[in-house]
């Protein structure tokens, strides 16, 4: 197959971890929610994915505690900042922390130093049939792992759901005006634990596709700044599903084309297209108002008594 | 007041959980330790179970710690250098430690951790400890340093003389594989993926290129590439997807983990077209049989480098010079082969390889 | 705040985290057979043992002090500049450049280092600053975007432009250029003096100055400073540049002084940090500095304490991260109205108001 096809085919292959993480944080923020520990989150989601799979031989399983092990983790970042009204920053970056250290130490009590990497039986993937054997496009969007297809999936209900449900628009409103929900009755509080278990599920399913779906062992660092560049995909997406799913796979399409770039040896030093997302975002926030730029009430503790 | 108290049964809950887990986990540590390579548990102090992964039971009063800056069961370099270690201490008698999984700004610390601690040898598996070896051996007269592939010009830099390089020759290395290569690619095109752009690195790829176009005049080597750190798996399938497609059908690296990634995409693309037609060696242990593309290893000893070094710690004689691992003194070997190589391919390269160990190869 | 509120939170709170952590880090070290007992004899003695760990504390210390004052200075302006980490490499990317290539020696080449990343890394705080109050927009994500391009273009760096033969890393910086120890068998350098100084000199502008108590007062509340006529947005500007100053400052000193070389892994980390201890330290520089030096302790112990235990790494990252955890959560659980109410139930309701915050 062509260069082009290739690499486009690469784009989606990178961008579907980062869809999920990207996700996430986008159901965090919508209520106000600014956690900036998805990258603790989707470590110990690719940890425990990768050791439930070992275990029990399903990859599916191995999703479903990695989605578990997100939400008991964000549970943590959950109280301390919506009960305890602590700094979100703070906590998003304790995660990062814990979280990553708290799997590589399970890691080595369950399996020892030895140099034998352990590896696990992937996902298999489903091909459609009839549509997977359209030329590229059959291979593209018809002959990946369930996964995929889930998040394709989760894109369409995302932008259902905030655009078109009046649980959607309630859900907003937390992000955008708290204390103006709350006089409508909507509960605040409950809406923005709800956030944080969907945003510690998806992320911790982002990190367990990485060790499921994608490679089959479990290194320390996978994740790999995925976390961060979630961040950046939401905004760089506008806070849409749809704006989101395109900016994952932009920024997908930008590190494939770096490898690809670098085996052609294309010349330019590799750490410019790897800056490619982080730039792209500033630029973005610099040409884009105050007004577009996200919940308006993003990052700020909730608290009922003040005035 | 309810939040208070629920802060309070949250904690107590996490550390009556914790309790019970301590009955659980001699359960799991036994298990893990049967395959890990640390002894059982006698000595008196705290590492005794395998997650603690070092081992002061050693007959002699000896001890030698190690530093990592990836995590020792990475599968590839931090997995290897380790097992050198507890292979070379099981020989001389000696005792280990070790600290994995540490920053560039703790390497200092970690190593005068150990010397205060009164280790007589360290033991640092790479050129980036290169600062903090010389700075600790500065203020360490009596400990040896023991740098694996460090610079040859570093112990020269020791006022104190008591550092040591130990250099696996990167060309030969670099040939055990390349004449492999040379010999089994039916594309005439061979890749090589390298995690950082090491010195060492350079000069592997350099005896990969040019075994493999002395045993085959038409094979192109792809130009290398770099993951930019030794564990992105990720990367590591990347870059074998990419290099398949420009035609390559035999694989070498220098990346440890990144290199599993790309075993992982490698059998990947032979399971989809149905036989296995691209082949990958291994580095730095034999790897035959951890993936159905692995056809041969370059298999470096490393613990023997390091038993030599011990030896000379005994000796008092150590210090101050470079160490090298060659096909010569048996540092350095090809691996099984597997079932893929045919017969008359295996002969062709046994017999290369002996060139290369009497020195009479591409002459 | 109450003054009995404040030595709760300024000394209990972080007390009892501390503990709490260690319990936890404790019966974790129990779990893998170590004794938790020997390992906090090895913690103390590898963070003030000797004379020479104690070298080793403050100089760990020193780049953590300078995020945190950049942290600190910015936030009591109500500015989230989360950009420390960047602005700290820029400054170390430009002394680097100049140390190596300029050419100059001794004082004068010191001097111009420390200055230009002071410069550089206000200019690399001035880009959230100015998209801030241009465009309103929210500072805390674009500064940890450009922390990313700044760790990338130190990349660039050490792997291609200036790099030190076939090793990814810059060469040394030549000796002369070095900063020098202050006591002979200690690791820490003047660096950690210009810390200090930098700290005092911050605390005295912010508590003892018009200026800085105009600044305060914007970061204290915005809408009513721009009632009273303070240039506001000429404030905000000002806090981004300063803080980011401070950061690169850091990050030069911390390349003259321990660090010599720009490598992968240079830096990581402690902008972040930086901000943890500015919040533990409650926005107070003095406090800040007092943090940072407990958190180096707690990092250079932990290291003896792993290399005399053999405890694997992420135990101490995880009982660093239940420090920061535990902390920050005791001092917000402190502020809150309910546990206000609580604390004035026990004391048998003595006739005060609940104050709202």
């Amino acid at each position: 197959m062509s260069f082009a096809a290739n690499l486009i085919l690469a784009s989606v292959r990178m961008a579907v971890p980062l869809l999920f993480i990207a996700l996430a944080e986008l159901y965090s923020e919508r209520a106000g929610m600014v956690n900036i520990g998805l990258e603790g989150l989707a470590a110990i989601g690719s940890l425990v994915g990768f050791l439930v799979c070992f275990v029990t031989g399903s990859a599916w399983l191995g999703i479903l505690a990695g989605a578990l092990v997100g939400v008991a983790v964000n549970m943590i970042y959950a109280f301390a900042t919506i009960t305890l009204c602590a700094n979100q920053i703070v906590y998003g970056m304790a995660i990062n922390i814990f979280a990553p250290a708290l799997a590589s130490f399970i890691y080595r009590v369950y399996f020892g130093t030895g140099s034998e990497l352990s590896q696990i039986t992937l996902m298999n993937g489903i091909g459609i049939p009839g549509l997977k054997d359209i030329p590229f496009l059959g291979d593209l969007l018809f002959n990946q792992t369930p996964m995929v297809y889930l998040a394709y999936l989760l894109v369409i209900v995302t932008v259902i759901y905030f655009g078109k449900t009046r649980s959607g628009l309630n859900f907003k409103s937390v992000g955008e005006h708290p204390k103006a929900a709350a006089t409508l009755g909507i509960p605040v509080t409950k809406i923005k634990y709800v956030s944080c278990v969907l945003c510690g599920a998806l992320a911790g399913v982002g990190g367990a596709y990485l060790t499921t779906c994608y490679a089959n062992t479990y290194t320390e660092g996978n994740v790999a700044g995925r976390g961060f560049i979630a961040l950046a995909a939401v905004i760089f997406g506008r806070w849409t599903g749809g704006g989101i799913l395109l900016a994952c796979l932009f920024f997908g399409f930008c590190d494939a084309l770096q490898i690809r770039l670098q085996v052609a040896n294309f010349g330019l030093p590799y750490q410019f297209f790897q800056m490619i997302p982080y730039i792209a975002t500033v630029v973005v926030l610099s040409l884009i108002g105050a007004k577009k730029a996200g919940p308006r009430a993003g990052g700020q503790p909730y608290r009922r008594e003040e005035r | 007041m309810k939040k208070v108290l629920a802060v309070i049964l949250a904690l107590t809950v996490v550390l009556g959980l914790a309790a019970c887990a301590k009955t659980a986990a001699p359960a799991a540590s036994t298990a893990a330790s049967a395959s890990a390579a640390a002894s059982t548990s006698t000595a008196a102090s705290a590492s005794a179970s395998a997650a603690a992964s070092g081992d002061l039971t050693g007959t002699k009063d000896f001890k030698v710690a190690m530093i990592c800056d990836s995590s020792i069961s990475d599968g590839g370099w931090g997995a290897a250098c380790y097992n050198a270690m507890v292979d070379a201490c099981k020989r001389s008698g000696w005792s280990y430690e070790v600290t994995d999984s540490i920053d560039q700004s703790a390497y200092y610390e970690s190593i005068a951790a150990y010397c205060d601690l009164g280790y007589n040898l360290i033991y640092a598996p790479g050129n980036q400890y290169t600062d903090a070896v010389l700075q600790a051996a500065e203020e360490y007269p009596d400990i040896a340093f023991a740098l694996l592939n460090g610079a040859e010009d570093t112990p020269g830099k020791a006022t104190n003389k008591n550092v040591s390089s130990l250099l696996p020759n990167a060309q030969q290395i670099g040939w055990i594989a390349g004449a492999l290569a040379g010999l089994m690619t039916k594309s005439n095109t061979i890749a090589f993926i390298g995690g950082m752009e090491l010195d060492t690195t350079l000069g592997k790829y350099k005896g990969y290129t040019e075994a493999a176009q002395f045993v085959n005049k038409d094979v192109k080597v792809l130009d290398p590439v770099y993951a930019g750190s030794f564990s992105a798996t990720d990367k590591g399938i990347e870059f074998a997807k990419a290099m398949i497609d420009q035609g390559a059908d035999v694989f070498f690296g220098d990346a440890s983990a990144v290199d599993s990634g790309a075993r992982q995409a490698i059998d990947e693309a032979n399971k989809a077209s149905g036989s296995v037609k691209v082949f990958d060696i291994g580095q730095p242990a034999d790897l035959l049989g951890q993936n159905e593309c692995v056809i041969c290893s370059q298999v470096t000893d490393n613990s023997s480098l390091l038993t030599i070094s011990m030896q000379a710690v005994e000796d008092g004689k150590f210090g101050g010079e470079t160490i090298y691992g060659t096909l010569q003194n048996g540092v350095l070997s090809a691996g099984k082969m597997s079932d893929l190589v045919p017969a008359d391919v295996q002969a062709k390269y046994l017999d290369y390889i002996d060139q290369m160990t009497k020195d009479t190869f591409m002459k | 705040m109450t003054k009995f509120k404040r030595a709760l939170t300024s000394f209990v709170v972080p007390l009892l985290s501390i503990l709490l952590a260690f319990l936890i880090g404790a019966v974790i070290m129990i779990v893998l057979g170590a004794n938790p007992l020997l390992a906090l004899k090895y913690l103390w003695k590898g963070a003030f043992g000797t004379a020479a760990n104690l070298g080793t504390t403050l100089a760990k210390a020193t780049p953590l002090i300078f995020t945190a004052l950049c942290a600190c200075f910015a936030y009591k302006c109500g500015v989230f500049n989360l950009g420390g980490e960047g602005q700290f490499i820029m400054g170390s990317v430009v002394a680097c450049l100049i140390a190596l290539q300029s050419g100059l020696t001794g004082f004068p080449a010191i001097l111009l280092c420390l200055v230009a990343g002071a410069a550089a890394g206000g200019l690399w705080g001035l880009i959230p600053g100015v998209l801030k109050i241009t465009r309103g927009q929210n500072e805390m994500i674009i500064s940890i975007m450009l922390n990313y391009v700044a760790t990338l273009f130190m990349g660039v760096i050490y792997t291609s432009w200036l790099r030190d033969q076939n090793i990814p890393q810059t060469p040394a910086i030549p000796d002369s250029v070095k900063l020098s120890r202050v006591f002979p068998n200690m690791r820490f350098t003047t660096a950690f003096l210009i810390a200090i100084a930098v700290g005092l000199i911050l605390y005295y502008y912010l508590f003892w100055t018009s200026n800085g108590f105009k600044l305060r007062a914007v970061g204290y509340n915005m809408t009513a400073s721009r009632f009273n006529g303070f240039p506001v947005k000429r404030y905000i500007l000002a806090s981004f540049i300063v803080s980011g100053a401070v950061a690169g400052l850091g990050g030069a000193a911390e390349l003259l002084g321990t660090q010599f070389r720009l490598i992968n892994g240079f830096g990581a980390g402690y902008g972040f940090d930086g901000v943890a201890m500015a919040l533990i330290g409650q926005l107070h520089p003095i406090a800040s500095m007092v943090v940072a030096i407990f958190f180096a302790a707690l990092r250079t112990g932990s290291t003896t304490m792993q290399a005399g235990t053999g405890v694997p790494t992420s135990v101490s990252d995880i009982i660093q991260a239940l420090v920061i955890v535990f902390t920050v959560a005791g001092m917000a659980l402190v502020k809150l109205p309910e546990f206000e109410a609580f604390r004035l139930r026990l004391s048998g309701g003595r006739k005060k108001e609940a104050k709202t915050v």
